[in-house]
């Protein structure tokens, strides 16, 4: 078992497909959002001054009304060219890629499983393979003695099958000294992913940008209203700091 | 002798990690693992190892230990970007601009995915070799794409600076405030960046800001040189306003009153001349006195006399 984990870690590495390449316009388009994300994360206390800060909430305004960072070009503006519809995941060959890449680590992990517990229980259905050195009480039979359908038996006696399902996960601890903490053979990764579902690191499929770029033009407008210098009255902030000026509260001297 | 060699690894390991440069350090205790074999030891870390190597010794002039280094990584990860990215970096280091320039091109040119550690030593070999216009094109091009890099904004800023287009240089260090908006520093650089390109009102926000935001030692010194300087400057132009040069802004930043400025001009004399007297009792204190000692205090003195002149002109 030790074996087949071994090998299954070095057959998933080397399905591991290398990570997709990127064009420069794709990474524009990705990384066109962050730039007003940057701009809005600082917005009611904003260390530009009004100046810079328009003048750079305008341009991305612009540029998002007129599309220039959109992958393709700006959109067209004939009423006659075909909207394009939510994008169907199955037809992006991109994304089809990354649904196989996961098919596959996926049968890596369940193929060896299923044999060698089919070949357990043709072999040795029935059999009891250990006794444990310590007592337990009735609600363990059916963890212990899987496959066994013996009323009277006393709980400490294990049948092979949940022998085998023990050391499936016993041996998880193991692989980590042989293998190293982010290795394949973790028989819990099995359990917690299930097939068909992207693992939180791939990417949730293909965006809309057309449309995230139209929200994120109205939340810098609405940035915009919040704005405010982190300068604006810097000055009094300072002498109150010093104790040069009275706090605020008392009318203001000057 | 092994416990040495481990030590060592852990502790360049650790630079790594942390991003430090310390290419002496790294260089004195590279060799050290070097010379004793340490390398099978390191087990997968070596490659790393090696590359941080080759860098040290790059930047120390160690041109042997580099090649040694270069060579065996090009051995074990052929065709590998990185790698070539070493090599690139070795030829810079002999002075063959244009060689590095033809190789980086090259790979640009094959490698669709966007290898932009080569695209930045590309524009930094463009800029060394003089070709700045075609530096700045570049620089501009990957920033567009690369929004959230830092280090390319300080560098288009300080190309501008050095071309005297201030304005424009102060607008490339607007996006390194908004993406490291806690660094004081960097305020700074914006305010003095600002003094140059003669924008007194706005230099003098951005010097108050950076003293609002580190009020004693580190950076404030040089924040409250900065606030006086504004402060003289505008209070004298101020009743008058003859010195119509010293009160536009090309931000139109408004001033703070006259109240208030002869207010801030006080403080910052009162910060200067405490922060030149704190540095004095050092040697005060060290009373037992070492020629060293008294001799610093010297220079310490003659530097608060310089000040108090100063902070008396007009």
């Amino acid at each position: 078992m030790i074996l087949v984990g071994v090998l299954r870690h070095y057959v998933t590495l080397l399905l591991n497909s290398p990570p997709k390449k990127q064009t420069l316009a794709a990474i524009r388009e990705q990384r066109g959002l962050v730039r007003s994300q940057v701009l809005r994360a600082t917005s009611t206390n904003s260390p530009l001054p009004p100046h810079y800060y328009r003048a750079l909430s305008s341009h991305l305004i612009q540029s998002f009304t007129l599309g220039t960072y959109l992958k393709d070009g700006p959109p067209s503006n004939n009423p006659d060219a075909p909207k394009p519809g939510p994008v169907n995941p199955l037809s992006d060959p991109g994304a089809m890629e990354g649904m196989m890449d996961g098919m596959k680590k996926q049968m890596v992990m369940m193929v060896p499983q299923m044999v060698i517990m089919g070949w357990i229980n043709f072999f040795f259905q029935g059999f009891v393979l250990i006794k444990l050195p310590f007592p337990l009480t009735l609600g363990f039979k059916s963890m212990m003695q899987r496959g066994i359908e013996t009323q009277d038996m006393d709980v400490r006696w294990v049948s092979s099958l949940s022998w085998y399902f023990l050391n499936l996960f016993g041996l998880n601890g193991l692989f980590r000294l042989i293998l190293g903490t982010e290795n394949a053979a973790d028989s819990t990764q099995d359990m917690s992913a299930l097939p068909f579902v992207g693992t939180p690191g791939a990417p949730a499929g293909p965006q809309d940008y057309v449309k995230l770029f139209a929200t994120e033009k109205d939340n810098l407008e609405f940035a915009e209203g919040q704005y405010s210098w982190v300068g604006d009255g810097v000055e009094r902030r300072v002498l109150e700091q010093w104790g040069m000026v009275p706090s605020p509260g008392k009318p203001k001297s000057a | 002798m092994g416990m040495s060699v481990d030590s060592y690894a852990n502790v360049l390991a650790e630079y790594r990690t942390r991003n430090i440069r310390a290419s002496e350090d790294v260089l004195k205790k590279g060799i050290f693992i070097l010379e004793r074999n340490g390398l099978g030891k390191l087990g997968s870390e070596a490659w790393p190892f090696l590359e941080q190597l080759a860098l040290a010794a790059l930047d120390l002039g160690r041109l042997d230990i580099a090649n040694e280094c270069i060579s065996r990584l090009d051995k074990q990860f052929v065709g590998s970007p990185r790698v070539e990215c070493l090599q690139g970096i070795r030829l810079e280091f002999k002075g063959a601009y244009d060689d590095a320039l033809a190789m980086y091109q090259a790979i640009l040119e094959v490698d669709p995915q966007i290898p932009y550690a080569i695209w930045k030593r590309k524009i930094s070999v463009l800029r060394q070799s003089g070709k700045i216009k075609h530096a700045v094109d570049e620089l501009i091009t990957y920033l567009d794409a690369f929004y959230t890099d830092p280090e390319a904004w300080l560098e288009l800023a300080d190309i501008y600076a050095s071309m005297s287009l201030y304005l424009q240089s102060l607008s490339s260090l607007s996006h390194v405030l908004l993406l490291i908006p806690q660094n004081p520093f960097y305020v700074l650089q914006a305010a003095e960046t600002a003094y140059t390109a003669l924008d007194i009102p706005l230099a003098l926000k951005f010097f108050l800001r950076s003293v609002e935001m580190v009020p004693e030692g580190g950076a404030s010194t040089r924040g409250w040189y900065g606030v006086k300087l504004c402060a003289r400057r505008l209070l004298s132009s101020l009743p008058t306003s003859l010195d119509a040069v010293a009160t536009s802004s090309a931000s139109e930043t408004p001033l703070p009153s006259a109240h208030h400025l002869a207010l801030l001009d006080q403080l910052a004399t009162e910060r200067l001349l405490a922060a030149y007297s704190t540095s004095s009792p050092s040697s005060a204190a060290s009373k037992t006195a070492s020629v060293s000692a008294s001799l610093a205090g010297s220079v310490a003195a003659d530097a608060r006399e310089v000040l108090i002149r100063w902070l008396q002109g007009k």
